[in-house]
């Protein structure tokens, strides 16, 4: 299927890799869209949750008789409403809507309101009574691998340990051996949150026919739907759900939340509409954001820097919930292979409850902090070989079309490319300085780093097991020329309903702005299974190439027979079907549409994508695979204050291989948007607690959770490598999450750079720096950085031979171990 | 959580006579309400205790900068923006007008108000040091009649100042005497705008034959109250700004201030940045670079 500059009558392409706007931009930018907050139905109750001001307790009684006396007040439902547990992963369905008898963070809900406004809901709210019983709390890794009572979840490994993950690939000892320099690294990646300027926000109304509608601003509609039917307990049948636009996402609405459930509850209970809005605060409790992760890295080496083994832990705080942990857990160790050749690969995870709210999937979904720790480990090595950042890299690229020691297939590989670029836009050569620091090349306060990333394009395998598409494309042409694409998918400011117009217009050879895109509604539009793992354009534009290919054959039979023209001969362009021989026969799209009706009948077609089956057929072999991977190379210049720690990052100059662009505009703004993001981990967001040993989120607000402003903003010089894969809808990969990944590591290694000093870890605020500083001139370490992980007792290590080894995918037998 | 709105009332008094009667009639019972800047972050947050304010936004007489010979006197209404736009300020009171643009953003800067960021008391306001520095001299009324007292003497402690219940801050007079004097400011926060601080640093001096003739200092966010730090000044005067003075000038900072771990930063961090930004401002001040 791949495609190149020309389409199959070698006619230029005309829509796809050029910037048109978005198919939606007008609306957006006059304020005219409307997001979920902005629906309202006659006759609509308003709900407030009621949350947990304790982290950690059983409840003893809930008393709702005052409040559901107050005037106003429809209705009110505790946790006894809503019994059946729920959760994004099939393996981890450790939810309920409301909590039943015990809260297990500072925010988890116990009751919901229904009344007829706001204030009222919220006076009620007040008038709830709850008495808890406090239990002991776990708030951090350590505790939480070794605490075991109280514990909070019933479930998982073993006391607060959720999940532990053991693989190895390939003979390591061997690895080892083969090593000239064997380096150790211990760094830590605190926790953020995803900050969309929409607060979430539902709208349920079960209607006099028992039927159920959910307006929400959700990534997942589809899994909102399974866990509508599943815990409310009506057929999918029977309900609709409808994603509105999301005023951001970045993975924070790719779970199925309580505020959703709960609405819909009230709306069968009260009959009429019901709508929640969360605030600035609730969106903070709700979280599912950045997992904190301590990791451990120990790599050998080659003299030139050809890796010969690495071994990788990390330890993962997952807060109070499963969320997306599990697959989470399996991320921080997956990618670490699919830059850098890295012949033989041990990881070992390990994710812990605590009572804090959970994480889940942030844009990069637990790799930016393996590719942190990867990228810093990868500039102290080249330290110690004396060899330039760029060529250590470059000169160990993994290969195109490869399959990894984990199994994962590469496709296209344009970092190589990506690195070149990025060294010679920002003139590397000219201001790095080496590993001499007596000859600086820049003056001192000043420097640059180098680092480099790799994202999936679409996870391979979907949430619940299945083997049905993971995206459909339905394609509706009217005998006016009118084209309708639906589709499950949902447009969270990345431009996915552009990109579906995009494509379908570049074959059709009609205006993207002439297609009316209809996306997410469970009701009208096929399954997709959601904006999440970077997988929508991959997916739901390959779908939309096959159905819009489809479309474009009938319409190719009709136009041949009609105008007695050789089917091959003819092109569609500029709204006409003509014959590339002879352009001036030839008819409208629209004409060519009643010529294909009036053969076929009512013209629709379909198309669908699954991903292609993985090499790898181990336990945990479903993360990580993908049908492509984007690479990212980033350089960033800082400057340091040594007066106050302050790191300001002057410059980011990034190149992002993205097989090709559909759109290079909204390609760019991906890659920006990902550097400013990458940038506000790198340097201040910190999901920080405080008090009551450490559960109470320091400020869940907008006010002390710090993100940067456009005064922090950097110039950023983007560079996009073009390298068609074979596997993207006209060769196109992923930009929404990749290009993230090289920013927290760019900037750590330009602090070292710039004043010769570690900062093992993000963010690198400037006490760290200051703290740094002020060791190295007291003549120790210049670090700051976490120095020792947790002993784990972990389990045997599933092990699988590498493909170089002879290796099927497949776990090796047991064999018993005799000491 | 943010708190339930009908808790609250707000009144708009028609003048300043009306104002101070709120004052004086319930002692205690009503607070004013400026700018809001400080008041509505604490009601989002469902932290505002108190619950009877009125509003002195429209009260004329607490707006404008009145500018004589000896002095500039600025209504306690008066606003960041204003501060910023104002060219005598600009001139004479550079730090003022430096503390303005880098207080919150835009919005903030519209509405928020020199008074209010005195009596909100807040240890961590940005126009405070300069204030100080500054020697400014705060206006108060009440029903009973008006009295002025150095800013210097205003904070007692953490949330505490000299303000009866029934008076009201109505100006804040600066004297004219900055014009032989080299100023520096400078606020460090987690970004560049819209942080509260973590470090805030005024300091005004004269240099005369390479000696410190005259020398004012105050700091941020590094005490329960905005600190006027006398004791630094003190092993200042008259010393000559060489090594041994700024290492003794850094010594006695360290010993005048009590910085605190908090939501925003550490105390020792705090300490490093404040005598690194008092060897910052002795040298700057020293070789004349700034103003």
């Amino acid at each position: 299927m791949s495609k190149n500059e020309k389409d199959k009558n070698e006619q230029p392409l005309k829509v796809v890799g050029k910037p048109f706007r978005k198919v939606d931009a007008r609306a957006k930018c006059t304020g005219q869209t409307k997001f979920a907050d902005d629906i309202a139905l006659p006759r609509m109750l308003y709900c407030k949750i009621l949350r947990s001001p304790e982290p950690h307790a059983l409840i003893k009684t809930i008393d709702v008789s005052r409040a559901l006396k107050l005037p106003g007040v429809h209705a009110i439902i505790t946790g006894r409403d809503l019994p059946i547990p729920y959760g994004i992963l099939p393996v981890s369905q450790d939810e309920h809507a409301i909590c039943i008898d015990k809260v297990r963070f500072i925010g988890d809900p116990v009751a919901a309101v229904a009344a007829v406004d706001e204030d009222t809901a919220f006076d009620a709210m007040n008038l709830i009574e709850v008495e808890y019983e406090k239990l002991q709390t776990v708030t951090s890794i350590e505790e939480g691998l070794m605490v075991d009572e109280p514990r909070i979840h019933d479930y998982g490994e073993r006391g607060n340990i959720h999940k532990l993950v053991s693989l190895e690939f390939g003979d390591m000892d061997e690895g080892f051996a083969e090593a000239d320099l064997i380096r150790e690294d211990i760094l830590f990646y605190e926790g953020n949150t995803h900050l969309p300027m929409e607060q979430h926000a539902a709208l349920a109304y079960f209607d006099t026919d028992n039927k159920l509608t959910l307006w929400s601003s959700t990534q997942t509609p589809h899994y909102v739907h399974r866990a509508l039917t599943k815990t409310l307990e009506i057929p999918a049948a029977h309900i609709r759900v409808i994603a509105t636009p999301n005023g951001g996402g970045f993975g924070g609405k790719s779970d199925p939340f309580n505020h959703e459930i709960i609405v819909s509850k009230l709306s069968m209970i009260t009959g009429r509409p019901v709508k929640a809005t969360l605030t600035r605060e609730e969106v903070f409790y709700c979280h599912r954001g950045r997992h904190p992760v301590l990791m451990k890295v120990r790599t050998g080496v080659k003299r030139d820097g050809a890796i010969t083994a690495m071994d990788f832990q990390s330890f993962l705080d997952g807060g109070a919930y499963g969320s997306y942990g599990v697959a989470s857990t399996f991320y921080t160790g997956a990618l670490q292979t699919v830059t850098y050749e890295v012949p033989r690969y041990k990881f070992r995870g390990a994710r812990v409850f605590t009572n804090k709210p959970p994480c889940g999937p942030k844009r990069g979904h637990g790799t930016p902090q393996p590719r942190y720790a990867l990228e810093v480990h990868l500039d102290k090595i080249a330290e110690e070989l004396k060899l330039d950042p760029a060529e250590i890299r470059l000169n160990h690229l993994v290969k195109p079309f490869s399959v990894t020691a984990n199994y994962l297939r590469i496709g296209s590989m344009g970092l190589g490319r990506c690195i070149e670029k990025v060294v010679e836009g920002s003139d590397w050569k000219d201001k790095f300085s080496g590993w001499d620091k007596e000859n600086r090349k820049l003056p001192f306060g000043k420097g640059v780093g180098l680092a480099c990333s790799s994202y999936i394009c679409g996870a391979g395998l979907p949430i619940y097991w299945n083997n049905m598409p993971h995206s459909g494309v339905q394609l509706r042409l009217d005998r006016q020329g009118g084209v309708c694409v639906q589709c499950g998918s949902i447009d969270i400011g990345q431009g996915s309903d552009s990109v579906l117009a995009y494509i379908v217009a570049e074959v059709l050879g009609i205006d993207p702005f002439d297609i009316r895109v209809l996306t997410a509604d469970t009701d009208l539009t096929p399954v997709d299974l959601g904006s999440y793992s970077s997988r929508v354009t991959l997916m739901t534009g390959n779908a939309a190439l096959q159905a819009a290919e489809r479309a474009r054959e009938l319409l190719t039979i009709a136009v041949a027979e009609k105008l007695s023209v050789p089917a091959e001969n003819l092109s569609f362009a500029e709204r006409r079907v003509f014959d590339v021989e002879n352009p001036e026969v030839g008819l409208s799209f629209a004409e060519a549409v009643v010529l294909a009706e009036s053969k076929f009948g009512t013209i629709g077609t379909v198309g669908s994508y699954t991903p292609p089956r993985s090499p790898g057929h181990f336990k945990g072999a479903g993360v990580g695979p993908s049908p492509a991977y984007s690479y990212s190379a980033a350089v960033a210049e800082v400057d340091v204050d040594p007066m106050t720690g302050i790191v300001t990052v002057e410059r980011v100059w990034i190149a992002h291989d993205i097989g090709r662009s559909i759109n290079p505009m909204l390609v760019m703004g991906q890659v920006e948007g990902s550097v400013y993001m990458g940038l506000g981990e790198a340097l201040m967001e910190e999901m920080a607690y405080r008090a009551n040993r450490n559960v109470v989120h320091k400020f869940p607000s907008l006010l002390e959770y710090k993100s940067p402003t456009t005064l922090e903003m950097c110039d950023v010089k983007t560079y996009l490598i073009e390298d068609a894969d074979p596997n993207g809808p006209f060769g196109a990969k992923e930009v929404g999450q990749g290009p993230l990944l090289p920013v927290p590591p760019t900037v750590a290694n330009a602090v070292y750079d710039a004043v010769g000093v570690r900062i093992d870890e993000v963010p690198i605020t400037p006490e760290k720096v200051l703290y740094a500083l002020r060791e190295k001139s007291k003549g120790r370490e210049g670090r700051f950085g976490p120095k020792s992980i947790p002993e784990v007792d972990w389990p045997q290590p599933l092990k699988v031979l590498t493909p170089e080894e002879g290796g099927d995918g497949r776990e090796m037998p047991h064999v018993a171990v005799h000491s | 959580m943010r708190a339930y709105l009908p808790d609250y009332e707000l009144r708009v008094p028609k003048d300043l006579e009306e104002a101070l009667a709120f004052l004086a009639n319930e002692p205690g019972m009503w607070k004013p309400f400026a700018g809001g800047t400080d008041l509505m972050v604490l009601l989002e947050a469902g932290k505002l205790e108190h619950t009877k304010f009125f509003s002195v936004w429209n009260l004329a007489e607490l707006r404008g900068i009145e500018v004589t010979d000896e002095s500039v006197t600025l209504g306690a209404l008066t606003t960041y923006t204003e501060v910023r736009r104002n060219s005598i300020l600009q001139e004479e009171f550079p730090m003022l007008c430096v503390a303005a643009r880098e207080t919150g953003g835009i919005a903030i800067q519209n509405r928020g108000t020199i008074g209010g960021n005195i009596v909100n008391a807040s240890p961590a306001a940005d126009s405070p040091p300069a204030l100080l520095a500054y020697d400014a001299e705060l206006e108060l009324l009440s029903s009973k009649g008006a009295r002025k007292i150095p800013y210097k003497d205003f904070h007692t402690g953490y949330k505490q100042m000299k303000l009866r219940d029934d008076e009201l801050l109505t100006g804040i007079r600066l004297p004219r005497t900055t014009k032989s004097l080299r100023h520096y400011y400078r606020k460090v926060g987690t970004r560049k705008a819209q942080a509260i601080s973590k470090v805030c640093f005024a300091g005004v001096a004269k240099i005369e034959d390479e000696s410190v003739a005259d020398v004012r200092i105050a700091l941020g966010s590094v005490a329960p109250i905005v600190l006027r730090c006398e004791k630094t000044e003190a092993v200042l005067r008259g010393k000559s700004v060489d090594e041994r003075t700024i290492s003794a000038a850094r010594a006695a900072l360290i010993n005048e201030i009590a910085p605190i771990d908090d939501i925003r930063s550490t105390a020792k961090y705090r300490l490093r940045v404040a005598a690194n930004l008092l060897e910052d401002f002795l040298k700057t001040v020293r070789d004349g670079e700034l103003n």
